[in-house]
């Protein structure tokens, strides 16, 4: 089957929480229901309407087993189709797409949250190293940036002020979004570490539907163009480390299904890495910089814009923040967002999982010409 | 809208048991993936996406295990995503693959599922599932609210002991011909209900093994099934239900979610008498009286029939609908990995492949699965036709 005969599937819709250190009144059914009602109340679709639900979350953060299963009435998945997709929220996503474009489904609601301020984030991350060589010598999220960093600067790539300007640009535009509480400045990072994303709460809901349904319930539909993943082999100490070839292999099949020839002229990208070197290095594997440069995407004069959100540095819901990522695009692109850049009409979305960016989603945009 | 045939190209299985401390999870896994790609005559190459599906992660304690399995399935850059849904989720892993290829993601997609029981505090991470606040105090495991709900499907549909003893001696003596059960031990229906108690009325003989196994599959489109077999098994409906935990008005007496499930499955694959267009079925049954309740919930005969059917000898290997040959659960049950085992072995029994336990002309499967506290319920149909 060739992209072209396959249905055409739509953003219609999308909503989160405020995204913030931590919720401490909320419980996770609170936010994901919020979430959810605001998601179906920007669109003219009911609950009813919602043909499926695909979910991500996580059984570590959660600290508690199929916690979907607590969660169900929440998520509106009640005599439903509901799957838990347990990696980044963007693969929620994918998983959605093609139940629509299989033509089993119509409409479905993407949901992905965490509430890592009530959990062990480090255990979050150190217990997805393989146990019995990677565990014992402390490999965690931290360890594996670092590295990345090392290898990055060896290649020739810039340091720490290529880090820090990184974390300045986000900090000032998560500054600027309603949608992302910031404690202040970004905290100082440890001498000789590598910045990482602020871990933070919230859920954010998707709703995507089929073309006629689409143009049926709202007058921007932001159309999935393209969708690639890649997951690189779970050794770090084999993988290539200051490059994400996993991310480019993701960007690729993506772009391959999307049609895209030059990258560059996308109007903006909005990434999903935990760490500033990552942030680099993602932008470098999308074919937006060539590799060690992707610091120059934040002087100006670039035709893409970078993370208008501020991305996910400043705001890191774990296993939304691909999601997130897919809220934050649409919705510039569909003019319902301050932050947007002026005529922007297309984008590319990036999500990522595991140690070190072992796991890459990438997504393509695009609205009708206004 | 119709939706694009998807096939079963190929599956393995592991030999299962209490332990198999000679591999790790990796290697238990890769024991699946290289049957299956054996049985489909393919490698690692020609698979563009793989989908893993497992029980919760507390079970063996790595988080988001997938990114460890990567590996040993040769996918290296190339998609792959778990899917996570309790029991059940063999299906609901299986479910994402068929959509991967039916909606154009894929040509070739790996499912693979597994549990490694014997690593982890099984009973401990069960729990877990239970609210944390207003849930805990009381749950042991899933046994406590089984025994509850069977107590009053006796009352209300006759699911008596002896019913339930007769499934458990069904499947028990099914799995001695089945070659990767785990437990083969032939039982009587007096031994089962002389067996310990262990959450009355659930007896430990009516209550399956735990188990170390996984399982592969290989899903294709109808143009790449083509090149690789001129038989596979196809999938004529697939689905996978949900029911929120908080209703007050949800009745365990029938599964509503499985329900939903079998009807939009049987419309799509056009079954309208359950009972006379199945040649054979394999479903997903934790505990024995779980077969009988499903009986009734997939339309095998008429709700408070179960007792009547599996006394009459029809579910049996010489019946006319046999339900699960293979021994089901109680011949071996790594939880992540049931649901796909199932679905697996209905391919093998439309195929002609299921060897000793293979039901002589079966051309058009039932498959069943579950997961959560009762709440998830998965239906599939495979057919040695297309619809």
């Amino acid at each position: 089957m060739s992209a072209t005969e396959l249905p055409r599937v739509a953003v219609v819709s999308s909503a989160q929480t405020e995204l913030r250190a931590a919720w401490p009144s909320l419980q996770h059914v609170d936010l994901i229901s919020t979430a959810v009602t605001r998601a179906l109340a920007g669109s003219a679709l009911r609950i009813e309407d919602v043909d499926f639900v695909i979910d991500s979350g996580s059984d570590v953060l959660d600290g508690r087993s199929i916690s979907n299963c607590g969660f169900l009435g929440a998520l509106g998945a009640h005599h439903k189709e509901e799957s838990r997709v347990e990696e980044d929220g963007l693969w929620a996503a994918l998983y959605g797409v093609t139940k629509i474009t299989s033509g089993s489904a119509d409409v479905g609601l993407i949901v992905a949250y965490s509430k890592p301020s009530e959990s062990d984030l480090a255990a979050f991350y150190w217990t997805q190293a393989e146990p019995f060589y990677a565990r014992p010598v402390g490999l965690d999220h931290r360890a594996a940036a670092g590295f990345h960093a090392q290898a990055y600067q060896a290649a020739g790539g810039p340091g720490a002020d290529a880090f820090a300007t990184v974390v300045a640009r986000n900090w000032e535009r998560a500054a600027a979004n309603p949608a992302v509480a910031l404690d202040g400045p970004p905290p100082a990072a440890d001498d000789g570490a590598v910045p990482m994303s602020r871990p933070v709460d919230g859920a954010v809901a998707v709703v995507i539907a089929v073309e006629d349904v689409a143009r049926r319930v709202t007058p921007d539909p932001v159309w999935i163009t393209g969708m690639g993943t890649a997951m690189d082999q779970h050794t770090f100490a084999r993988r290539k480390r200051g490059a994400l070839p996993a991310c480019r292999a993701a960007a690729q099949m993506a772009y391959r299904r999307a049609g895209i020839d030059d990258p560059r002229r996308v109007s903006l990208v909005e990434t999903g890495a935990d760490s500033a070197v990552g942030e680099l290095m993602v932008l470098e594997a999308l074919g937006l910089a060539e590799p060690g440069r992707g610091i120059e995407l934040y002087n100006g004069g670039e035709h893409i814009a970078v993370n208008p959100s501020g991305g996910s540095l400043p705001a890191d819901p774990v296993m939304a923040t691909g999601l997130v990522r897919l809220s934050e695009a649409s919705r510039q692109l569909a003019g319902r967002a301050p932050h947007r850049p002026a005529g922007a009409t297309s984008a590319i979305v990036h999500g990522a999982g595991g140690i070190g960016g072992q796991n890459h989603c990438v997504f393509t945009l695009e609205v009708d010409p206004r | 809208m119709s939706t694009p045939n998807v096939a079963i190209v190929g599956t393995g299985q592991t030999h299962h048991s209490r332990r198999r401390t000679d591999v790790s999870t990796a290697g238990l896994v890769r024991e699946a993936v290289v049957r299956a790609l054996d049985d489909a005559q393919l490698t690692f190459d020609d698979i563009d996406s793989v989908v893993v599906a497992s029980g919760p992660v507390l079970f063996a304690a790595v988080n988001q295990p997938e990114k460890w399995l990567v590996d040993v399935c040769g996918a290296r850059l190339k998609p792959v995503v778990r899917v996570t849904s309790g029991g059940g989720t063999g299906l609901a892993g299986a479910l994402a693959g068929m959509n991967q290829v039916a909606g154009g993601f894929a040509e070739r997609v790996l499912v693979v599922a597994y549990d490694k029981l014997s690593e982890g505090a099984l009973q401990y991470s069960i729990s877990s599932l239970y609210d944390p606040f207003w849930g805990r105090e009381f749950a042991v495991g899933i046994m406590g609210f089984a025994a509850a709900y069977w107590r009053a499907r006796m009352d209300t549909l006759g699911h008596t002991e002896e019913a339930a003893a007769m499934v458990a001696v069904k499947n028990r003596g099914n799995a001695l011909r089945n070659p990767y059960a785990h437990v083969k031990k032939p039982v009587t229906v007096e031994e089962v209900l002389e067996s310990k108690p262990l959450a009355w009325p659930i007896k430990l003989l009516d209550v399956p093994p735990i188990s170390d196994g996984a399982c592969a599959v290989v899903l294709a489109s109808e143009r790449a099934a083509a090149s690789i077999t001129d038989r596979p098994a196809w999938i004529r409906g697939m689905s996978y239900y949900s029911e929120a935990d908080n209703g007050p008005d949800r009745s365990m007496i029938q599964s509503e979610p499985l329900a939903i499930a079998a009807q939009r499955v049987y419309q799509k694959a056009g079954i309208t008498n359950p009972r006379r267009q199945f040649d054979v079925a394999e479903i997903q049954e934790p505990y024995t009286c779980f077969e009988l309740s499903y009986y009734e919930g997939l339309g095998l005969c008429r709700p408070g029939g179960a007792a009547e059917l599996i006394a009459s000898g029809a579910t049996g290997m010489e019946g006319d609908i046999p339900v699960n040959p293979s021994g089901g659960c109680l011949g071996a049950n790594p939880i992540g990995a049931t649901a796909l085992i199932r679905l697996a072995e209905a391919a093998r029994q439309v195929t002609g492949k299921a060897g000793d336990h293979q039901v002589a002309g079966a051309e058009t499967a039932l498959v069943q699965a579950g997961g959560g506290w009762a709440n998830l319920r998965g239906v599939a149909v495979v057919g040695a036709e297309k619809n």
